[in-house]
């Protein structure tokens, strides 16, 4: 077995966390300490995710990376992790994300240590997540991530943070113990939760179907489906601002990754059968959750409805069944990682300058913040998809990916999109150019270097992803056709045929 | 000798400690002498359990049933019994105005009935060993005599238990009946009469009383709630043990069947205890009532899986109930570490609690782990357990006692996390709330980091438990 780099990075970040309860004398001291060991712990994992992307053979079939343990041998249940082309860069952008949630929380002062552990805790579960080759352990991640965010929305938010945390906590909680038991069924029926093994166990149709729903309920909350999503605009506003960000950005991620990697090579006939009702629930996604944000007088619940609207895209890009349309819905779920940091970030900016978020209340930044009003248009241009930035790319892939499948479901996500540019650009005029209203006790400053340092490397790579897509492309064609072609075989008529006699 | 009286070394470990803990007594009262000598026994009588394992005869064939099954319960009992030993050693300080060394005899008097039980071959053992355990346990809920609602516990324990003795009592007495013996064989062996079955029915309710499933689950939240907290660890976890015992001993013997009538009874009385603990346990607002009822709602867990059988469902039983026990004591442990015994009442409420994590870190660390087990989500054991029981019941396609265990799991959620919330604010203005100024000695702080390393460690090694639990349960 190679260098442990997954184990690495997926622990790394908790030995960092248990560093910091080391008894240091004073507060202040063993804050600043904490401060500093959670930024240096998520860099050296960020280098660590960097080696992992220059390293990554995007030739090779399968899994790289792989590392194997016993774990719990009688029920044939190992630590096991991988990466392939798909799981790639949601480790990445895990990776990249805590660092700078970690600067974007730098003047926090409540608790410190516990607030720095519990991102630590946090990157830990993400990582392991995305990198794990075992459904139980898939599983204790996809779970466990709950813990930190619990507590980081409900001892750090906002004014109705207990609500929100326990909303978060139940709705995520109860969508994923149907996913438990459609484990157990697994298990019991193919005797070992390895994921590949799992992948290539025939599941009798009827039986698909039922392990798709529980599937759905799990990964749908989390990907904020709608009508699952009610649970998100009271997270994403009571969270901290640097909550939110991973909270948008990497975690909303596992959902739609969840669909990928076990809905679609696992129950083939299944989703099959659902991607009507997948489309159906994108597009109401879209556009209902666009009219939503139209309504939004917040800042922040505007950013976040904008965020449930292009999940709604990414889940109408993973079900058409095409090489385009999932390449479209993978890039889109990067970009939008990026972008929705990115937005999320900007509001940080503003809020730790005393601005409300209220809408009615900001206005005419443009001016007064020029290079802050620069950086938030740029990334606003590239939520709504303009082309040059990546989210473009990932728009106008999973519309190609559509429209080969049916040309009312392009239709309608296009239409969807149209709206998405309605209310951003109205957020935009709103918070940049009305005249300026009377702003009480809020400083005017533009960036300052540590925000820079934050917003410029999304940028570039917003930028850069836009103008040179294949980088990103190249990475998971592989896995992506791989994906396509093994869901084609399931779903020809021989194999059918094979399936239904066991 | 000794190798005739191998296998029964621990029960007469036992025994002798009793005598000596009573010859203590009657030549100088001293605590530290009582609870020296229960855990010295207590301690021996565990560490002979893998010799007695290793023992070919069996001395009592008659009254005791020696085998390694029954063994690795008692061993689990002793386990047991001893954290609650040092739970109360903290408990019981000086200030308490009652002379403080009959509850170690106490404990390990009802340890003993309990051990019988466990290891019992015939109705006259159980009985035996149920009245011991009972009897010595109302002493122990009614050991702080001047707090009232330990007087009310003590004497509702009292009557309803002994209700369930007389029942039980009854029942064991038509089966000698129809069969003409009182041991275990012959009643399994006798076709369906109307008698036998009614003797079943009767024996089932006093071990569903034992057990604290719906319906016989009234008396938990009353009783838990006026206990002493060590008192309380002890009821909610140790007769538990040893009716599955029992049970698991009985579903093993040759020609024991489980009729579909039976089967569907208890999947009616699971599916009744989970719905019925969580969604109570949701209105409480004191602690030991939280726990009471989410005891009825685990016991519920637990019956799926004995539903199950086989060999999923057996290790599933076992596995849940050594589960059950860390992280029962452990709860009733943080409320146990955080009262004494002297004062009006336990700090029991779960606003008590308030601000744990800001003036006490670690025991709120553990407490969120306890409520993490009690929940069911991973990395704590209590995950693992749950994992066992849902294997168990798709494997043996019990499908809507799989479901509802996942809807009562959510219903759950909801009060274990405001738990850990109301923890992680900030601590309200009292300085005299008893959760800050109580001093924890170390063993307390032992104790309880041990029964957190367990219930973390097991949770993310959970193969060390299945061996040792492998390895003792054949």
């Amino acid at each position: 077995m190679s260098f442990p780099i997954l184990s690495l990075m997926i622990w790394l970040p908790l030995i960092g966390a248990a560093l910091m309860f080391i008894p240091q004398g004073s507060d202040a001291a063993s804050a600043r300490n904490a401060r500093w060991i959670a930024l240096w712990t998520s860099l050296i994992v960020l280098i660590l995710a960097a080696i992992t992307l220059v390293d990554f053979n995007p030739g090779i079939h399968g899994f790289q990376f792989t590392e194997t343990a016993a774990w719990i041998p009688q029920f044939h249940i190992a630590y096991r992790l991988g990466l392939d082309g798909i799981s790639l860069f949601f480790v990445a952008l895990s990776a990249l994300l805590t660092p700078i949630a970690i600067l974007a929380s730098w003047r926090e002062t409540r608790r410190v240590r516990d607030y720095m552990a519990a991102f630590l805790l946090l990157e830990t579960m993400t990582i392991g997540m995305f990198s794990a080759l075992d459904f139980l352990m898939f599983y204790i991640f996809f779970e466990a991530v709950l813990i930190p965010m619990y507590l980081i929305i409900g001892v750090w938010g906002g004014e109705r943070r207990i609500h929100a945390a326990i909303k978060f906590f139940i709705f995520t909680l109860a969508g994923s113990l149907p996913m438990l038991l459609a484990l157990v069924w697994m298990w019991h029926h193919a005797g070992t939760t390895d994921m590949i093994t799992l992948m290539h166990t025939p599941i009798p149709p009827h039986i698909q179907d039922w392990l798709f729903i529980a599937f759905l309920a799990s990964f749908g909350v989390k990907a904020a489906v709608w009508p699952l999503h009610t649970w998100l605009p009271d997270a994403y506003g009571e969270a901290p601002l640097p909550g939110t960000i991973m909270l948008a950005a990497v975690l909303s991620k596992m959902g739609a990754y969840g669909f990928l990697r076990f809905s679609l090579p696992m129950l083939p006939q299944a989703s099959a059968y659902f991607a009507p009702l997948m489309f159906a629930l994108g597009i109401m996604g879209v556009i209902y959750i666009s009219f939503a944000a139209l309504a939004q007088t917040d800042m922040k619940r505007m950013i976040a409805y904008s965020s449930v609207a292009h999940m709604g895209l990414i889940i109408v890009g993973i079900f058409t069944f095409t090489v385009i349309g999932i390449e479209g819905a993978l890039f889109q779920m990067v970009s939008h990682g990026l972008v929705i940091a990115a937005l999320f970030l900007c509001v940080g900016i503003l809020l730790a300058r005393g601005h409300s978020l209220r809408l009615d209340q900001l206005g005419g930044l443009a001016t007064r913040m020029p290079v802050f009003a620069a950086f938030l248009m740029f990334f606003v241009m590239a939520n709504v998809g303009l082309p040059g930035t990546s989210g473009f790319v990932g728009e106008i892939l999973v519309m190609i990916g559509a429209i080969q499948i049916n040309f009312w479901v392009a239709f309608l996500t296009g239409t969807g999109m149209i709206l998405s540019v309605m209310y951003m650009l109205v957020m935009v005029r709103r918070v940049l150019f009305d005249h300026a209203r009377s702003i009480a006790n809020a400083v005017m400053s533009d960036l300052s270097a540590k925000e820079w340092l934050m917003l410029a490397p999304l940028a570039i790579l917003v930028l850069g992803l836009g103008f040179i897509p294949s980088g990103l492309t190249t990475a998971f064609h592989t896995a992506v056709t791989d994906l396509v072609h093994a869901h084609v075989a399931a779903m020809s008529p021989l194999s059918h045929l094979a399936m239904a006699k066991p | 000798m000794m190798t005739l009286m191998q296998a029964a070394a621990p029960l007469l470990v036992l025994a002798l400690t009793v005598t000596a803990m009573l010859a203590a007594l009657a030549i100088r009262r001293s605590f530290a002498v009582t609870i020296g000598i229960a855990a010295t026994g207590l301690i021996l009588a565990t560490i002979s359990i893998p010799w007695a394992l290793a023992a070919r005869a069996n001395p009592f064939p008659s009254l005791f049933n020696l085998t390694p099954d029954a063994l690795g319960f008692a061993g689990l009992i002793l386990l047991a019994g001893l954290a609650t030993l040092i739970l109360a050693t903290l408990y019981l300080t000086r200030d308490l105005p009652l002379p403080r060394e009959e509850y170690p005899l106490l404990l390990v008097l009802a340890t003993l009935g309990a051990f019988a039980m466990a290891t019992s071959a015939g109705f006259i053992t159980l009985f035996l060993g149920l009245e011991t355990m009972t009897i010595a346990m109302i002493g122990m809920i009614a050991y702080p005599r001047d707090r009232p609602e330990a007087e009310e516990a003590a004497l509702k324990y009292l009557v309803l238990s002994g209700m369930s003795s007389a029942i039980v009592l009854f029942g064991i007495g038509l089966a000698a009946l129809a069969t003409g013996h009182l041991t275990f064989a012959p009643l399994l062996a006798a076709g369906p009469n109307p008698i036998i079955l009614t003797a079943l029915a009767l024996i089932g309710a006093g071990a569903g009383f034992k057990l604290s499933v719906v319906p016989f689950h009234i008396w938990v939240p009353d009783i838990y709630a006026g206990a002493p907290a060590p008192s309380a660890a002890y009821v909610a976890v140790i007769p538990k043990i040893a009716v599955i015992a029992v049970i698991l001993h009985l579903l093993a013997m040759p020609g024991s069947t489980v009729s579909p009538i039976l089967a569907s009874a208890v999947g009616i009385v699971a599916m009744l205890s989970m719905l019925v603990g969580n969604l109570l346990a949701l209105m409480q607002e004191n602690l030991k009532r939280v726990l009471g009822y989410s005891s009825i709602a685990h016991l519920g867990y637990l019956l799926i899986a004995l539903l199950a059988a086989g060999r999923i469902g057996r290790a599933g039983v076992i596995f849940y109930i050594v589960t059950y026990a860390i992280t029962v004591i452990g709860a009733f442990g943080v409320i146990g570490v955080l009262s004494r015994a002297g004062s009006a009442r336990d700090a029991d409420q779960i606003d008590d609690l308030r601000g744990l994590f800001w003036h006490r870190p670690l025991l709120a660390t553990i407490m969120t782990l306890i409520l993490l087990s009690l929940a069911g989500i991973p990395p704590a054991i209590g995950f693992i357990a749950k994992l066992y029981i849902m294997a168990a019941g798709v494997s043996a396609d019990l499908r809507v006692l799989t479901a509802t265990l996942v809807l009562s799991s959510v219903i759950g959620l909801f009060y274990y996390l405001r738990i850990i919330l109301v923890m992680a604010l900030k601590p309200a203005d009292r300085a005299e709330a008893p959760a800050s100024v109580i001093a924890i000695p170390i063993t307390g702080w032992l104790t309880m980091a041990g029964l957190g390393a367990l219930i973390l460690g097991f949770g993310i090694a959970p193969q060390s438990l299945m061996t040792l639990l492998h390895a003792v349960f054949k």
